[in-house]
Formats: C-alpha cells, sequence, structure tokens
C-alpha cells in the first residue's frame, strides 16, 4: 500500500497490487520445492542437513489460501548468504542459492532444503515473501523451535515474546519439519514492513 | 522508534481480501535483520531478448490479434537512482480478457497466437522496455458483477524491496471501481501508464511506466551482471 513520505526529497514508491489469481507458474524457473538439487542428475550436493519443511498457508476461517505465490530465501548449512556481494566468498555453497520460488495450488507446499546456519548474529531462519489475489505481498522469518540462538535473535527480540512461537518451525520428526502460517485472524502470523522499516 | 509499520488494507470487494489480510500492523524490522529479508534471486541469466516482445509466441510467428503496444519506463529507487539488470516479468490477458492460465475458467477466447507472458531485464540506466496486446476488461466476480480494469502485471525482481504491480490505463471506464484502485488513493495515479506515440512501423501506440522501487535495502542487482 501507499505510505506517506516523509523525506520531501524522496519519490513515493509505485503501488504495490495484487499478484492476482494468475499468476504464470511457468515464470518459476524450478517449481519442485527442492532447493537441494540445483542441478537435476549431479552427484554433487549443498552440505548440510537436508530437511523437509511441510507447511500451509491458511485464511482467516482456517482454510487453505489456494493459488498464493511463495517466495524463500536462506543462507547456507554455514551461514552465508549467496548474493552477489558474496559470490566469491570462500563459504558460498556452489551447490545452493538458497532462493526459490513456488504458486502453491492449494496453499499446501513441501519445501526441501538445507537447515540453515548462524548468519550475522541471527539465529538460523528463512525469509518467506506470500503474494495473493486480494492482498499485496506479506513477509516474515521462520525459525527452528529447538534452536537455543533463538534466544538472542534481533528480530524474534524485537516482537512481543507471546508472537514468537508462531513464528517456529516445528520438528515432527528427523529431517521432518512442520509450519503453519497464518494470514489474519487468530493466531495470525506475525509479517514484517520492508518499505518502512 | 515506533515498533509497528503499515497497516494493510482490505480490498473493498476484492476475492480472498477479507480472508487473507493481515489484521495486526506490520512489524518494523530491527536494523540488525534487515539485510535478510532481501532476496537475491540468482539463475536470471540467458533470457532470450525475443521474451520481450509478447505480440508473437516466437520470432516469425504471426502478430496475436488486438491493438499491439509498446511499454517503455525506468526502474528507480526512492532517490531516483536507476535499478539496473532487474528482471521484470510481465503477464496479461489477451485482448478479450481472457488468460493462458489453466485456473482461468472465464470462458473467454484464447488467441492461439498470444502466450501473455514474457521477461525482460532493465538495462544499465534502469530503462526497460516490452511489447504487448493491450489487455481486455474482464469480468472477476460475476457474483457481484464486479470488473477489472484491464491491466498489464509487472513483477520485479532487483529493487530494495521485492515488488509485484499492475499497470493500468488512462481512462478506462473501469478504472475508479476497483477494488485495488481504491486502496491505492490518489497515488493510483502512478500506476496508470502514460501514453505516448510510437512512430515506428507496426506498434499502435506506448505507454511510460516509470517504477519506483521502495524500501531501504540494499540493492545487490545495482552491481554488474557479468
Ligand atoms: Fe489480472
Amino acid at each position: 500500500m501507499t505510505h506517506s513520505n516523509k523525506e520531501i526529497n524522496r519519490l513515493t514508491p509505485t503501488n504495490e497490487d495484487t499478484v492476482g489469481p494468475y499468476y504464470p507458474p511457468s515464470l518459476c524457473e524450478n517449481n519442485s520445492m527442492d532447493m537441494t538439487s540445483i542441478r537435476s542428475g549431479i552427484v554433487f550436493k549443498p552440505l548440510g542437513e537436508k530437511i523437509t519443511i511441510k507447511g500451509c498457508v491458511k485464511d482467516i476461517d482456517g482454510k487453505l489460501s489456494n493459488g498464493c505465490l511463495l517466495e524463500f530465501w536462506q543462507p547456507n548449512s554455514q551461514g552465508v548468504y549467496y548474493r552477489a556481494d558474496t559470490e566469491s566468498h570462500e563459504m558460498v555453497d556452489p551447490w545452493f542459492t538458497g532462493y526459490t520460488r513456488h504458486r502453491t495450488k492449494d496453499g499446501n507446499f513441501s519445501l526441501t532444503t538445507i537447515k540453515p546456519g548462524t548468519a550475522d548474529g541471527r539465529a538460523p531462519n528463512i525469509t518467506v515473501t506470500i503474494f495473493s489475489d486480494g492482498i499485496m505481498r506479506v513477509v516474515t522469518q521462520l525459525f527452528f523451535a529447538d534452536e537455543k540462538s533463538n534466544r538472542d535473535d534481533p528480530l524474534l527480540l524485537s516482537i512481543p515474546e507471546e508472537l514468537r512461537e508462531r513464528l517456529m518451525i516445528n520438528k515432527i520428526s528427523d529431517h521432518k519439519y512442520e509450519i503453519e502460517i497464518i494470514m489474519a485472524g487468530k493466531n495470525e502470523t506475525p509479517f514484517f514492513d520492508d518499505l518502512l522499516s | 522508534m515506533t515498533k509497528y509499520g503499515r497497516q494493510l488494507g482490505i480490498g473493498p470487494t476484492d476475492n480472498t481480501s477479507n480472508e487473507r489480510t493481515p489484521r495486526n500492523k506490520l512489524n518494523l524490522i530491527p536494523e540488525a535483520a534487515r539485510k535478510s529479508f532481501v532476496p537475491y534471486a540468482p539463475g536470471i541469466h540467458g533470457i532470450n531478448l525475443a521474451e520481450a516482445d509478447m505480440t508473437r509466441i516466437a520470432p516469425g510467428r504471426p502478430r496475436a490479434s488486438g491493438e499491439a503496444i509498446k511499454v517503455s519506463g525506468k526502474l528507480m529507487d526512492e532517490y531516483g537512482r536507476p535499478i539496473k539488470n532487474a528482471l521484470i516479468e510481465i503477464w496479461n490477458a489477451n485482448q478479450h480478457g481472457g488468460y493462458t492460465h489453466d485456473e482461468d475458467h472465464s470462458g473467454l477466447p484464447i488467441d492461439q497466437n498470444f502466450l501473455g507472458i514474457g521477461r525482460t531485464l532493465s538495462n544499465s540506466d534502469g530503462n526497460y522496455e516490452f511489447w504487448t496486446i493491450k489487455p481486455g476488461a474482464y469480468l472477476a466476480r460475476p457474483d457481484i458483477g464486479r470488473w477489472r480494469p484491464p491491466h498489464i502485471h509487472v513483477s520485479i525482481i532487483g529493487g530494495s524491496s521485492r515488488l509485484i504491480s499492475q499497470m493500468y490505463f488512462p481512462n478506462d471506464p473501469h478504472n475508479d471501481k476497483d477494488p485495488m484502485r481504491i486502496l491505492m488513493g490518489d497515488n493510483f495515479k502512478a500506476n496508470i501508464g502514460k501514453k505516448y506515440n510510437v512512430t515506428a512501423n507496426d506498434f499502435d501506440c506506448g505507454y511510460n511506466f516509470d517504477i519506483i522501487i521502495g524500501g531501504k535495502n540494499p540493492t545487490f542487482f545495482e552491481n554488474d551482471i557479468t
């Protein structure tokens, strides 16, 4: 949405708008939701613990939110993000970019990835951006419930304690996790404002 | 420093807006965590130049029916600095308002010569251009008779924040009742393409659509792609 422009010399950002119901899945280069296999059929694999996170996006009525575009972004197992400015970093994993996107048809998703490491004083986390018909973009970060470093994470510390558990990915068995993202209403997932922050 | 950012608005009649719009204000991101909110999407190389011409399925194929238009503009951050090498993905309905998407069950005619999907990159000055068929309006909610005005969807990866937006057309009778337009208020004008004449051969006209990417995060794509 629009926001007031406090600094006079700044341009007003273009309004965000809904992704609509017809975001073409074919624009997602890799709709497989497997971040551990950027080149299929190659023996090289990324370092770290391969995990699967089963999740869903629900609306205010507890119904699955169909047709959402989901984007995931995370550091590798060493805690290093793959970016233009880190491409030649010695800890960058050439077999892991940490970015994928997916259009979920029915609101469920299953993300296969590498458990993120600790980056820049942060607890391991995965950034999730959601675009959907009827709304603008929302963005948040998901954490792992069994990580001690959550106690010192600046983002978790910035929100009320009772909301922190809503950002937790829970372990259900070895290498298997789950998370429920609630767009609105009771138990609403905390979302963040990256335009005003 | 305030703790809360924007309160997102609920689109008055938009399908799923009431169900999916967060009721709580967005939380501000502390400085120590801000950088981690900017995804860098690798693997955008290898764009075929022909992908920017959506008026044909492939070079040399027949032109899709309808009004062929050019859309061009500049990608900038809030300080007016060009955002170069950013990925722009585009999708729009055909002249009848129909999408090639497999979940579009409107029954509107499909044009075999119009895919409705394109990609391009902004150049080193932040400028971009693509060519498409002017989309038709479509009845998005037959149950309440709500139309969507003609619009072109754009997705930009590479600015200081992720952006998905839509370009609308000037003076369209459906514009004023559009729920997204109502949410945007006066700033809706920023999302209307400005019409200009195209002297070159076979395009009917052009629309200028400058795109300002908000947010204070670093813009990784300002680095040159080599
Ligand atoms: Fe649309």
